[in-house]
């Protein structure tokens, strides 16, 4: 009764997203081939460090396009809760956990406003984010008087440029990093094996066993690899971890829940999702609350990556998180994405921005080349709906 | 249900039964009474009446703007009346939203707003009902609760996994439809079921509609084709300018009896 799927009918099945990986395998292709030190340890490490913060605000747009909204206002938000941090732990020398918490505590805050105009005023998310993305970068020149505050030194700086290092040795690598990696890639199986026997017990369509090892032995040793590499320059950055750990749980959250399942249902038909009895304005209200908190949280670290506060930091954030969502699968109409679309839509820009930096190609051109790359993404998209593919 | 979410399923469905005919013979499951509802200057309802009796299809008909759809919404609990109320087995309920008509056993199928092409078949059909296990998707459960309601109502879709978008006209009214059956209802108010459907895809609601009449449910069907309509409909009520206006049996009367009345040349 088990129908087992070719290659060809799962590649079709899932032609956006496969494109999108098969792209990006491409891209990372290209720049290795032009650029000998792009897959370097040294040059891994740093890709993680310095995109991270895009990443997270990703995950928090994308379930924010999902629910068919945009939240213009989280490059605002991101220089003002680093702002506030900075405040409170440099110029009024409190511990850096104090520090965090203020941060996380004005993302939700404002996400609570943002939520409040948008959910129960019911006045448009591109609106009340537009006026968002003015008031918080005022309030950021306010709280900072104008002036930059650095340095945060100490444990709040380790958040972003800190390592889990050394702690079960290691000759030349770090036997720690190998460890995690490995547990993670070993969960990765397992949920797969998991799923796929859940899909054969409910008589569903799975792939055949040999190409099911295949994709897992090569996911695996894609992943080992970047291990291997992170373990022989500075160990497992903290921030990996903070990331992993965020991709997991929000993965859950739109895939196996309750609010994730009625996110999909108001950005794919707004009426039938309030005619089912979904209660809109609660899950308006919290994806909006949500965003203020990943938003805070990419706040910490980068302003934990700069080591202090700039009055301008995080401007044009709000674009590069959206892009990195259309890019990775979301529809401008609402209602389709996954947050694993975001996060790799993210690494492809993250990964064309650190090749063209490698390659010293001028920022001006890597501007052009990346709205080049996030036409050609939602015109692939456009291209396979209307040829009735699924999206979803 | 956190243990047996199939067992729940099925229990609850089997609920559904012929109700005891005896009692329900007299008493109505559900009652309009007197029902009114503006719209600023336009009276879209005005002191309307209706009864619904288990094990009964009637079919709601009238001109456009005649009110049929503000009373389906009524009864649906979206909209709340100006004056007037429901009763449900002779008792008198309020109804502030959906959610509580949907408590009081009342589903209701909107025209063309009924489903979310982008969710599957299974998270349609639970959409706003959704059952969990530990706190997550009781995404098993709920797929074999699906597959069952479906083929209760006769409904053929190609795979549970399915986005809804890719099913034909008759199919996501097959779905539509089948939401309805979660939760033990009593009443099911279909929307125009059948606007914009094909003939084959009409006969397939209708074989629908039939199905939850043989499952003892009192079933508000609105539509506007009177030969499809009698074709299932024990009763026909007529609404014009937001009033009642003529009650006909179903198999026994003329088409021009009821055309006159839609047009309001035969008054009650």
């Amino acid at each position: 009764m088990n129908a087992v799927a070719s290659v060809w009918e799962l590649a079709q099945r899932n032609v956006r997203q496969s494109g999108i990986v098969v792209a990006f395998v491409v891209i990372c292709g290209l720049f290795t081939f032009l650029n000998s030190n792009f897959l370097s340890p040294g040059n891994l490490t740093n890709l993680v460090l310095q995109y991270s913060y895009i990443l997270i605000l990703a995950i928090g747009m994308m379930i924010v396009i999902i629910g068919g909204h945009i939240d213009l206002s989280v490059g605002s938000l991101v220089a003002l809760t680093g702002a506030v941090a900075a405040v409170v732990v440099i110029r009024h020398g409190q511990p850096w956990w104090v520090g965090v918490l203020a941060a996380l505590g004005v993302g939700l805050l404002v996400g609570a406003w943002q939520g409040f105009w948008v959910a129960v005023v019911g006045i448009p998310a591109f609106i009340v984010t537009l006026a968002g993305m003015l008031m918080f970068r005022g309030l950021t020149y306010q709280v900072l008087n104008n002036v930059s505050l650095s340095p945060f030194g100490g444990t709040y700086y380790q958040i972003n440029n800190g390592f889990l290092n050394g702690l079960l040795g290691g000759q030349g690598f770090d036997v720690f990093t190998l460890v995690v990696f490995g547990i993670g890639v070993a969960g990765y199986a397992f949920s797969q094996w998991r799923r796929r026997q859940g899909r054969i017990a409910y008589n569903q369509v799975v792939e055949s066993l040999p190409l099911f090892v295949v994709r897992l032995v090569l996911v695996a040793a894609v992943v080992m690899a970047f291990g291997w590499q992170l373990s022989q320059s500075r160990g497992l950055p903290v921030v990996l971890v903070i990331l992993a750990v965020l991709v997991l749980v929000y993965a859950v959250l739109t895939q196996s829940t309750v609010f994730g399942r009625h996110v999909y249902a108001i950005g794919g038909n707004l009426n039938a999702a309030r005619l089912s009895g979904v209660r809109v304005r609660f899950v308006n209200f919290w994806i909006m609350v949500n965003m203020g908190l990943l938003a805070a949280v990419a706040g910490v670290i980068y302003s934990s990556r700069t080591n202090g506060a700039q009055p301008g930091a995080g401007n044009m954030f709000e674009l590069d998180a959206i892009a990195a969502c259309f890019i990775g699968g979301a529809a401008v109409s609402g209602g389709v994405g996954r947050i694993t679309g975001a996060i790799v839509g993210g690494l492809i820009m993250a990964v064309m921005s650190n090749g063209m930096q490698l390659m010293g190609v001028p920022t001006s051109t890597q501007q052009v080349v990346k709205g080049l790359v996030l036409l050609v993404a939602v015109g692939f998209d456009v291209y396979s709906k209307r040829r009735g593919s699924a999206t979803v | 249900m956190t243990d047996t979410p199939m067992h729940a399923g099925t229990t609850a469905l089997h609920d559904l039964g012929p109700a005891p005919v005896a009692d329900d013979a007299r008493t109505p499951v559900l009652s309009v009474l007197g029902v009114s509802k503006r719209f600023g200057a336009v009276e879209a309802l005005v002191e309307c009446s209706l009864d619904l009796y288990a094990g009964e299809v009637v079919a709601l008909v009238g001109d456009n703007a005649a009110g049929k759809s503000t009373l389906a919404k009524v009864i649906a609990g979206v909209l709340q009346p100006d004056a007037g109320y429901l009763e449900i087995d002779g008792q008198p309920v309020s109804l502030p939203g959906p959610g509580a008509a949907r408590q009081h056993g009342i589903a209701a199928v909107f025209q063309d707003l009924g489903v979310c092409d982008n969710l599957d078949v299974t998270a349609n059909v639970f959409l706003g009902q959704e059952r969990t296990h530990r706190g997550l998707l009781d995404q098993g459960g709920m797929e074999r609760v699906s597959r069952e309601v479906l083929s209760m109502i006769g409904a053929n879709v190609p795979s549970l996994r399915t986005p809804v978008g890719r099913l034909s006209g008759g199919q996501r009214q097959g779905v539509a439809i089948a939401r309805t059956m979660l939760g033990e209802p009593r009443v099911v108010v279909l929307d125009e079921p059948m606007a914009s459907l094909g003939v084959v895809q009409t006969a397939e609601v209708l074989t629908h509609l039939d199905r939850l009449r043989s499952l003892g449910m009192a079933v508000l069907v609105i539509g506007h084709n009177l030969n499809d309509l009698r074709a299932v409909a024990d009763r026909i009520e007529v609404l014009r300018h937001g009033r009642n206006n003529g009650s006909f049996d179903g198999p026994t009367s003329r088409n021009d009896e009821i055309i006159g009345a839609i047009t309001g040349a035969w008054r009650q």
